[in-house]
Formats: C-alpha cells, structure tokens, sequence
C-alpha cells in the first residue's frame, strides 16, 4: 500500500479515517497513562503495543481480554497460602481513607483541608501540649520566681462565643467536651446539694453565700500546682495583647501617654465585669481560694468536695440570689484586687492606686473649681399648711344616724319646692354630704335651691334629710347585717370584692324576686361583666347633674338607670319595681332617660375632678327597691317630645378597617399587631343583628316581672330563651379588643402580611371564639342594652294579644311625622301577595324563610323605587321585577340560592326569626287584620278628615286605579317596602 | 354671600342624555362636569361653555354615579349592572371592572388619593376596591347596613355611608370605629359640608337633616320640598351658607343653613331633580333631572 501511495501525486490532505487511525493511536496513548482505567471493566479492551486489539479467530473466542485471555495481571494468578485464623486472629486493621486511595488520589488529597491538632484550641492535646511546652520552658529558664509562672501574668484571650457557650453549659477547660456528667455520683451529691441548699435558703442571709460555692466551686479544688484537671492552668493561650480595639495594626493610640491606656484598660475591666457575670467569677478564680471560702461548708455536704462539675447552671431558682451575690461580692473582690499588687506587676499597683485616687496618675484634683453644682431651695410650706387632708364630705353616711333629729317641720305650700326638696334629701341622703356641696355649689343662684343654704324651706330639707338618713341607714344597715357581718369572720370572695370595689354578684336577690325565670347562668354571665367593672364608675354618679329634678322618683330612676348604663349591667331592682307604668310609658321614660344621660355624658368631659365617694355606698343604694313612681302621668304630656329627642341617635361599634384600606387611605392601622378578629365581616353583622335578640337574654326576667299586666306573655319570653340560647352557640361576636396604642402604631413596622394573616388566622380555637362572644355579648349589651331595650319594651307585645289596637295607638304616638311620607304608600301592604306568602308558613323555620326573602326582595325594591327616575322607562324593569316576584319563582330563587347568599341567608334567618317570634308569630289569617288596622291607625293620622275604614280603602283603589298597571304594581312594592321600614322602626 | 348671589339663573342646557339623568358632578376644580342616566353613558361636558366633550359607553344598565379623580385622570361609575367600571378619562377606556356587590350600585367615590373607590350598593354593603393593585376583589367590605346603601362620602380618614335603615355611618380607619347616627328616615343622600364638620343627609320623609359630625347632633331640618321615592341629592354652597336640594316637582330649593328658611325656591325643570352639584369655587350650579337635561345655573 505505502509503495502505491507513492506513484501517485496526491493534492490537498487525505481523509484520515478517524476510527482506525487516531482512535488507535490514541487508544495505545492512553493506555500507556492508564488512563484507560477510566472506563468500566467491561468496556476495557486489551492491545498490544500498538494499540491493536488481538484476535483469536473464532474458536478461541473473538478478541483477547485479560492479560493474553487469562487474568488481569502479568503475574497471573496466584493462590495465596493459606493461614490459619485460629492461631493468627485477624489483626485488627485500622482503616483509614488511605486504604481504599490509589497513588495519584492520595497525592490528591495531600493538598486538602483537614483537621489540625496545631489549631486545636481547646482541645485536649493541644492543652496538654502547650502545658507541655511551657513546663520545658520553664525548667530550661531559671526564674525568679519559684514555681510554675504564675498564669495571672498571661492573660487569657478574649474568649470566642463556642467557649462561651461551652462554658455556659457547664464546660471547663481543659476538659472533654462529652465529659460524664451523668455520672450517678455527681447527680447525687447535687441533689443533696440542693436539699441542703433549699434548707439554707430559708433564712435571709443565707442565700448570698450559700450560691458562693456553687457559682466557684473550682476555687476549691484549684491548688497553684494541681493536676491536670486544673481549670485555668489547662488552658494558657499565650496570647498577650488580645487585640480588642478598632485601631490599625500596630498602632498604639497611648504611645505617648500610657496613663491613658492604663485608665483605659481599667475601664474595659470594670465595664467588662459589670456586663458578664461569668467572667468575673473566673476571674475571681484566678485569685486563689480566698473568696471561696466565704462560706465554707455552706450546702455541701461534708463529705463532699467540689468540682467543677458540681456548679449547677440550670438551677435558675436561684436567680434572685446571684443578683445579691453581685453586690455583696463586689467589696470582696475590690479586697481581693487590693492583695493584687504583691502578686500582679507594678502596672496593677499603679491601677489601684488610681482607682484610689480617681484621677490618672500625674493629676491632682483641684481644690477649687470652676464648677459649682447649682442648688434650689426647697419649695416653702406656706405657714397654714396642715398636713392633714381634710375631705370635703363625710365617708360614712351612716354616722350622722346619731344626729339629733331636728323638730318636725310642716312642709313649705310650694308643691314643687316640697318635691324638689325631698328629691335632694333624699338624693343626699344616699349619696352622702359631697352632694349637698356640690348641689348648693351648682345651684348657688338658682333661688329655687335656696334651701340647701338656709333660705326658704331650709328647716324642712333639714327635716327630710334627717329622715331620710333614718331611712337609708336602716336599709343599709340591713343590708350591712345581711352581708358584711358574717363576712367578717372570714374574708370571702363578696367581701374581698367589696373591698376592691367590684360590684357583687346579684344573684342572691334577684332570684328570690325572679323565680319564675331559670335563666341563671345568663345572669351569671352579665354579672360577671360586672363585677370587672371598675369601681370608678361609681365616681361619677353624684356629679350627675339631675335633669329630672322636679321628679324625685324619676330621678331616682334615672340615677338607677345610669348606674346601669355605665356599669354595664342588666336592668336591676329599681326598674322592676316600677311595674305600674305601662310598657310604653317605661320605653319612653327610657328614651328619656337615654338623651338626658347622653347630654349629662357630653356636659361631664370638661369636668372630671369628683372626689370619688366610697363605693359601699353605692353598692347599698345598688340594691334597694325604689319605689314605684306615681308621676307616671306627667310622661304622657312629654311624649312628642321624646320622639323627636329619639332621634338622630348616635351609637357606636367597634369596626375593623382592613390593613390595605389603610394603606391605601394612607393611615396607620389601628389594629395592627393585633390578632385578626374572629370572621370579622360575619360577626359584626351578627352582633349588630343580634343586639334586639340578645337584648332578650334580658327580657326573660323582665318579661317574668312586667307579665303581672300580661300573663301570656310568657310563652314568648320562653322562646326567646330559646333562641338566645341558640345563638350563645352561634353567634360569633367581635372581639373586644381596643386599638393598639400609638407607640406601637409607630414603631412597629407595617407589612403587608396582615393581610395574609386575615385569612390565615381565621381558624382560631372554637372555645375561645365563644368565649369571646360572650364577653363581646355582654359588652353589647351592656352598652346598648338599655337603650334599645326601652324601644323593645315599649312594642314587644305577646303573641296571643290582640295587637291590632295597641299597635295603632302605639304607632301613632310613636311616629309622628313619619305618616305624612309613608302612610299613603302603606295602605295597600296587606295586598301585597309577596307578603302573604311570607307568612303562609305553620312552623317557625318555613316561616323565616320566606320573611327573609320578603324582606331582601323588599329591600331591592326600595332601590328600585328609589331610583325610579323615569317613570316610562321604568316599565322594563318593572316587568323583570315583576318576574321574579311572583311567590313561587321567589321561593325557588331562595331555595336554590348559592352558597354565598346561604351564609347571608343565615344571617337573615338570625335576624328574621326574631322579628317573626314577634310580630308574624300571629297566625297568618290575622295578618290581613293586622295590616288593615295598622294602616287605618296611620291613616287616621295622615288624613285625620277621612276616619272610615271603607273610605280610605275605596281611595285606596282609587289611588291605584289611577296608576298605570306597572305603576301600580311598584306602588305595592313600595308600600312593601314601607311596610318593612314601619316594621323597622316598630322594632327599633 | 348673599342670597342674591344665589345661581338662578339658566346660563346653559346640556342636552344630550336619552332619558333621565341621574347624576351630575363637577370635577374637583369646577371646570369640567359628567352626567350620567338611564342611557347607559357617562359623558363629560363643558358647562360653561356648554360643550359636549365625550360620551364614555360600556355600562350595561343605567349609570347611577360617577366621580373623577382629583387629577381628572380616571372616572369611576357605577350603576345598575351591580359593576363598577374604572376609566381612564382620555382614551375612553374601562380600565378595570370591580364586580362584587350582589346589587345594583347606587354610589361611587374615589378617595382622596384615588387609590380606593368605595362603593355603596343595594346589597346592603359599602366596599372599597383598590385601584392601585390588580385585584378585583374588594380590600374591604363594610356590611353593617340593615339596608341598601344610598350615598357614600369620604373623607382623609373616615368613610361615611348613609342609608335606606336610617343611619349614617361613619367609619373611621384612623380608630377602628363605626358611629353610626340614627335619623330614624330612610337616608337617601349625604353630602359632606365643605368644612368637613357636617353631614347633609336628605331623608325620604321630604326632609334634609344637618347633622353635627363630631356629636351626631341633629343641627337644623330643612323642609319644603318632595323627596318621597326618587334617589335625590342634596349639597351645600361653596361657602356652607346655603342649602341645595332639588325637589320631586323640579324646582330647586336654597335654606339659609342656619335659620332653615326658604332662601329661594324656582322651577329648575320639568321632572324630578335628580341631582346638584355646586361648583367648588364660583356662583354655578349643575342640576340634573329626569328629563333628560343638565342645566347650569350661575348668579
């Protein structure tokens, strides 16, 4: 071949063909490096020097493995003579890394990081070594002074945080690091330790020392020249200057003043002592055993010695006292540093005569200086200073009882003045003498009141007041007898709040007026609020201006009903009493006395320096029966008034804004860094619906009381029962909490997970949510109780009664100016089929539903009306509306609403049931009653000209005949819907 | 000012709508006004020139209320397609539509930065949605309503709502609270005087209730008018002294804010008065009806 290629000329460079050429070649190469090694054994081929594989020809089977087709080696194989393992055990070989490396890879890994006894730190070896080296050292080196060089002079460096926390948990140096601690003996003696030790902390003194020898025990054990468990000769780091300052390399800042670094180290020292209690007491370990022996003996026993091990780190009970050893021990220590000099250097002496002196060394202290400390002069006592507080009224009512009883005066002929007059007695009579002050303070021109500073009928108010101190201490002092006396024997929890100023729980006396009711643990609840209340509320009752001062016996009500209001407890006593008002009477003198408190409440902010009066007293007139009011007449006459005070009404809730609102609104959170609120959007709603249902948690016992009037009322009463027991499960009440202040408004900082943790955190333990419903109930109702409980009273009218009447009457009474916008859109409700079929229902629960659709579709069509603008082109929608109005598609609508108006849905229900238990509970064929007399009630009212019945409904179809057929059907639903808000305002 | 400076006089008629206007509002500095209605447009007028400027198309339903930002860059509307519909003012465009409420959408407003617009709906429920994020999802939903939602107003730190149940409520952010004042009448409009300190709230029993902010105290009841049944504003002049309030029978009414006299009283239009907006700084006055025209009124 060679010899053809050479006869011709060839151009350009031949194809080499890869494979057989270069691949060999290479191959030959490669295996000569062993790089071949690379490959698995089963791809490894064997060659010749020229990198040709040899062939064996078929027979011999194909191409050679192994050296020349038999084993891998030149020297083949050869069996290894065989030993017996019964004679020659098999050493134990240490194996190591290196036993499994080939050359190449073990010079690989020469290179590598690996651990190094020359860092060791604390290891043991290097300890031992450098104890070693030093020991050498110091037998090579004749020293002065004899012995071992004192460690002192070599200061340890500065300790990284590993031997920080190594010796935090018990570790010293020198020692293995898994050092037995678990030794039984060890926990033995500890244990005795602390048996010991808990005896010897009985006494006062004890314990500063007793903790002495367990915060040093090494100081015991540590002899100069010990063995090799000496703590602080194991470890020398010979590390002169620890570098601890921020200075270049090299640099010495004192160079040309070492006074200065002097004062300086000093200063690091002490700061450093100060800080870390642990260091001190290694410290003070270097300096003998002197201070050790405080104490010696104290909690140990006295066969045992000490050790390291025997400090006990987690006994964290005795904290308190290592605080006290700090102080004690500091005089010792600065004893201890005062020794120093004879065995510290001369730079320690020059330290302590510093801190002797207090100056640097080569200063004085000046004897005269600029600087003088600027003195005040204490205040002067005016002369007639008397350090004795005088208060401006008696603390005791009950004391004047022995106060000759002035002569028997006959009244004054001014009828008013004589009320007024014992309205004040016996206001002052409950309320102690600071009222009289304060009355004849504020009334001082008022000629009216001139009696309170001996003007006109001055002797009769005398008389009064006398009496009724005679009455008001008999009742107090029974109620003293009733429930202090025995109390005083033993301090029970009545009496231990008594002296907190807690309200008691009331139970004891108003289950003997309120058998009937079973409603115990409610009260039990409300009473609970209470007695969380603070005493202070109490305060500002005897300021409270009298609005109804021509009145004593409202006033007296009134007095009652804000004790109430601002304690936040349920109606009491005083109300019930009065059961001869009616129940509308009762509601409006409630709404009264609702916008008298809200003014006094608004009067009273300027002025908040009342002199608290004692709390007793208000717990005794708390529970006293007033009297019935005879005045009731007068309330009639006033009534137009109160319905125009009923409004505008303010109330107020908490409410949540959501994080991003108020990073949008570009404000702080109120809430944040408080917990989510239990489903706020839900229980806000709730309790907002609730607050008619869970006024009736109340009602019962009320109900129970008024229902002398009205028996059949009780079988309301009871289902109210139900269902507020119902919602003690369901409800789900805001919580209660208050915004956060304004310095963590500012200083923590705002995310955006707050909004991530509202749905997060929605989950939250199902008894605390109850939990916080209940208190969020009581709160409610504590606040807005009362207020809407007067409205309740006046219109919650049992099932059974004929209601048609009252209703209208009521009605009329009640809204006034209502009827002009309403009445005439009214008149036809009855004739609404969407309202009938609302209340075709038998049972409760079929019944609520359709009220509830009734009243949201109701609702969609106050808009509509409200947005009717266009009469004409109304009708298209009018028509859809009519659609989807007729009874059944309605039901169906609701039937198959979705989930997300099933959750509405419910809370319609909530709000619903309510409102059908009082007023739909009637059976449905009174409905067209009700709703015919109810609209003649208003009809009368609005069109006082036309009083039969037949007239105004012929005007009625009159009215609607006239209208369009759209038109008249939107009439309806707008009569509807004023039905609805008639309702509403019925209900409100 | 003096109530003969009082606007009563015609100075311009947009015409335009088909059908009833519901709103009309002046953008925040007076120049530029929008009309929505029952045509299902918003459009943007020049009332001092009288100009019809753009027509903005998408809603589906009548538009029941629009506000502009204080930038006049963006518009947001509402109305009975229970949407509300977030505009960009020069192009036309719907930048965004907030669906959520489960009614029609009587109220829109945006917030002082116009990164909020809360929204009162029949639903019961007023809702904020934000403007700044892509979310459609309301950021918060305020359902302590009994009732629709009529009227919405915000200011700096509080959203105020007044509603069909009777109250207005104001919710405050700064403190987490809710006032809620009970006029005991349907509340069908409240408008925010201009020193922030009181709420114009006009009632369906055809009467406008001033109320103090800070106390909820009843302050003065202007009465005269019709407001029985149609969804009406009410405002204050520019400098609190007066009274606006349009009547059922299309005659605008001016109290004296104090004495709750009848300053002035004329016949605006032919049908109900849907709506009046002041201007912030001059003697002008917008009113719309539900017969179709917006009018300008200057002294």
């Amino acid at each position: 071949m060679d010899s053809d290629e050479e006869d011709y000329v060839f151009f350009g460079t031949p194809i080499e063909r890869e494979e057989e050429i270069t691949n060999r070649r290479k191959k030959a190469a490669a295996e000569a490096s062993g790089n071949l090694r690379a490959l698995p054994p089963w791809k490894q081929e064997v060659r010749d020097e020229e990198g040709r594989r040899r062939f064996h020809g078929a027979f011999t089977g194909g191409f050679s493995a192994g050296y020349f087709n038999t084993v891998g080696t030149k020297e083949g194989w050869a069996p290894q003579s065989f030993t017996s393992s019964r004679k020659n055990r098999a050493e134990v070989k240490q194996q190591s890394i290196f036993n499994f490396l080939d050359e190449d890879e073990k010079a690989e890994l020469e290179g590598t990081l690996g651990t190094s006894s020359q860092f060791d730190t604390f290891g043991f070896t290097a300890a031992e070594h450098a104890r070693k080296q030093a020991d050498k050292e110091q037998k090579q080196r004749p020293s002065a002074i004899p012995g071992p060089v004192p460690d002192e002079l070599v200061l340890p460096a500065s300790e990284s945080i590993g031997v920080k926390l190594l010796l935090k948990m018990g570790w010293r140096h020198g020692r293995a690091i898994n050092d037995s601690r678990a030794s039984s003996l060890y926990d033995a003696r500890r244990e005795a330790r602390k048996a010991l030790l808990a005896f010897a902390s009985e006494d006062a003194k004890a314990p500063c020392p007793a903790d002495e020898p367990v915060e040093e025990p090494e100081s015991f054990t540590v002899q100069p020249s010990d063995d090799d468990t000496r703590s602080s000769q194991s470890l020398p780091a010979f590390v002169c200057n620890p570098k601890q300052d921020l200075h270049g390399l090299g640099y010495d800042p004192f160079k040309h003043a070492p006074e200065f670094r002097e004062k300086k180290r000093l200063h690091l020292l002490n700061d450093k002592q100060r800080g870390d209690r642990k260091t001190m007491s290694i410290k003070d370990s270097l300096f003998g055993s002197k201070s050790g022996k405080a104490a010696p003996g104290f909690g140990i026993g006295a066969l045992e010695e000490y050790d390291a091990e025997d400090e006990d780190i987690y006994a964290a009970g005795y904290d308190f006292e290592e605080t006290c050893i700090e102080d004690d021990e500091e005089p010792s220590r600065l004893g201890i540093e005062s020794k120093q000099p004879s065995r510290l250097s001369i730079e320690s002496k020059q330290k302590v005569v510093a801190r002797d002196q207090g100056v640097l060394p080569g200063f004085k202290v000046a004897s005269v200086s600029d600087y003088q400390l600027e003195r005040f002069d204490p205040p002067v006592i005016p002369k007639d200073f008397v350090p004795h507080h005088k208060f401006p009224g008696p603390l005791e009512t009950l004391k004047k009882l022995d106060v000759p009883s002035p002569p028997e005066v006959p009244p004054p002929d001014d009828s008013n003045l004589k009320l007024l007059i014992e309205g004040v007695a016996k206001l002052v009579a409950r309320c102690g003498k600071l009222f009289e002050d304060l009355s004849r303070k504020k009334n001082q021109s008022n000629p009216l009141f001139s009696f309170l500073s001996g003007g006109n009928g001055h002797d009769y108010y005398e008389r009064r007041l006398w009496e009724e101190h005679q009455k008001f201490g008999d009742q107090a002092k029974l109620l003293l007898d009733g429930k202090l006396s025995p109390s005083t024997q033993k301090m029970t929890a009545e009496s231990r709040g008594k002296l907190l100023g807690e309200k008691p729980l009331e139970r004891s006396s108003r289950e003997t007026t309120t058998s009937s009711v079973a409603s115990g643990e409610f009260q039990l609840q409300f009473n609970l609020s209470d007695t969380f209340k603070k005493p202070d509320s109490f305060s500002k009752l005897p300021e409270v201006a009298k609005p109804f001062k021509d009145d004593p016996a409202k006033q007296e009500r009134f007095e009652q009903f804000l004790k109430e209001k601002y304690e936040g407890g349920l109606r009491s006593t005083g109300y019930t009493a009065a059961s001869n008002m009616s129940e509308a009477a009762r509601a409006r003198e409630k709404l009264d006395f609702e916008a008298a408190a809200e003014a006094i409440e608004k009067g009273k902010r300027g002025k908040e320096s009342m002199v608290p009066t004692q709390p007793l007293d208000f717990l005794a007139s708390g529970m006293q029966f007033t009297s019935g009011g005879l005045e009731q007449v007068e309330n009639s006459h006033a009534e137009d008034l109160v319905t125009k005070k009923m409004y505008p009404r303010r109330e107020e809730f908490q409410w949540r804004p959501s994080p991003i609102l108020c990073k949008r609104f570009d404000l702080i959170d109120p809430f944040m860094g408080k917990p989510p609120p239990a489903p706020r959007a839900r229980s806000k709603i709730d309790s907002l619906l609730f607050i008619p249902d869970s006024v009736k948690v109340a009602k019962p016992e009320e109900v129970a009381i008024t229902n002398r009037d009205v028996p059949a009322a009780q079988t309301g009463a009871q289902m109210t029962i139900e269902d507020v027991a119902e919602q003690e499960i369901e409800i789900v009440a805001e919580n209660v909490e208050r915004p956060v202040d304004l310095y963590k408004a500012i200083f923590s900082d705002d995310s955006d997970d707050d909004v991530e943790d509202l749905n997060t955190k929605k989950a939250q333990d199902p008894e605390k949510k109850t939990e916080v419903a209940t208190t969020a109930l009581n709160r409610l109702i504590a606040g807005d109780f009362l207020e809407s409980l007067g409205k309740e009273l006046g219109f919650e009218v049992p099932p059974d009664t004929p209601y048609s009447t009252n209703k209208a009457n009521d009605l009329r009474i009640e809204t006034p100016n209502s009827d002009s916008g309403n009445a005439k859109l009214s008149t036809g409700t009855y004739l609404n089929p969407g309202n009938e079929t609302a209340q075709d229902g038998d049972s409760q629960k079929s019944k609520s539903i359709p009220v509830r659709s009734g009243g949201y579709n109701s609702g969609k069509h106050t808009v509509g009306l409200l947005n009717v603008s266009g009469k004409v082109n109304e009708d298209k929608f009018a028509q859809e509306d009519k659609k989807v109005k007729s009874p059944s598609s309605r039901r169906r609508n609701w039937s198959s609403s979705s989930s997300s108006e099933d959750e509405r849905s419910r809370k319609h229900s909530k709000r619903h049931r309510y409102r059908s238990s009082d007023s739909y509970s009637d059976p449905s064929s009174d409905d067209r009653e009700h709703y015919c007399s109810r609209s003649k009630g208003k009809r009368e009212r609005s069109s006082r000209e036309k009083s039969s019945r037949s007239r105004k409904h012929s005007k009625d179809h009159k009215h609607r005949s006239r209208d369009s057929p759209s038109r008249s059907h939107r009439g309806s639903e707008r009569e509807h819907s004023e039905a609805r808000k008639e309702k509403r305002k019925r209900r409100d | 000012m003096s109530s003969s400076e009082l606007p009563r006089k015609e100075a311009n008629v947009l015409k335009g709508h088909e059908g009833a206007v519901l709103a009309a509002r002046f953008n925040s500095d007076g120049n530029y006004c929008l009309s929505c209605g029952k045509d299902r447009t918003i459009r943007l007028w020049n009332p001092h020139r009288g100009i019809h400027i753009k027509t903005y198309k998408s809603h589906g339903r009548e538009v029941r209320d629009v506000h502009v930002t204080p930038d006049n860059s963006k518009l947001c509307s509402c109305g009975g397609d229970r949407q509300i519909f977030y505009w960009d003012v020069s192009t036309g465009r719907v930048i965004r539509k907030f669906r959520g409420h489960d009614g029609e959408v009587n109220a829109v407003k945006f917030n002082e930065y116009a990164s909020v617009v809360v929204s009162a709906g029949y639903d019961r429920s007023l809702r904020a949605w934000d403007c700044r994020s892509h979310s459609t999802e309301p950021i918060q939903i305020i359902d302590s309503f009994l009732d629709t939602v009529m009227s919405v107003c915000l200011t700096k730190t509080e959203i105020i709502g007044g509603s069909v149940d009777g109250t207005v409520r104001t919710f405050d952010i700064r403190i987490g609270r809710e006032i809620s004042d009970d006029l005991g009448q349907p509340v069908n409009c409240i408008s925010m005087s201009n020193d922030g300190n009181c709420i114009l709230a006009s009632c369906l029993d055809s009467s406008i209730r001033l109320l103090d902010r800070s106390t909820g105290e009843l302050l003065q009841e202007y009465k005269g008018h019709a407001c029985k049944s149609y969804k009406m504003d009410c405002c204050l002049t520019n400098s609190d002294a007066h009274v606006i309030g349009g009547s059922e029978d299309g005659s605008i009414f001016f109290w004296d804010l104090v004495d709750a006299s009848v300053v002035s009283k004329f016949r605006a239009h032919s049908s109900v008065v849907t709506s009046v907006s002041y201007h912030p700084k001059d003697n002008c006055m917008i009113t719309s009806s539900v017969d179709g025209s917006v009018r300008v009124w200057k002294t």
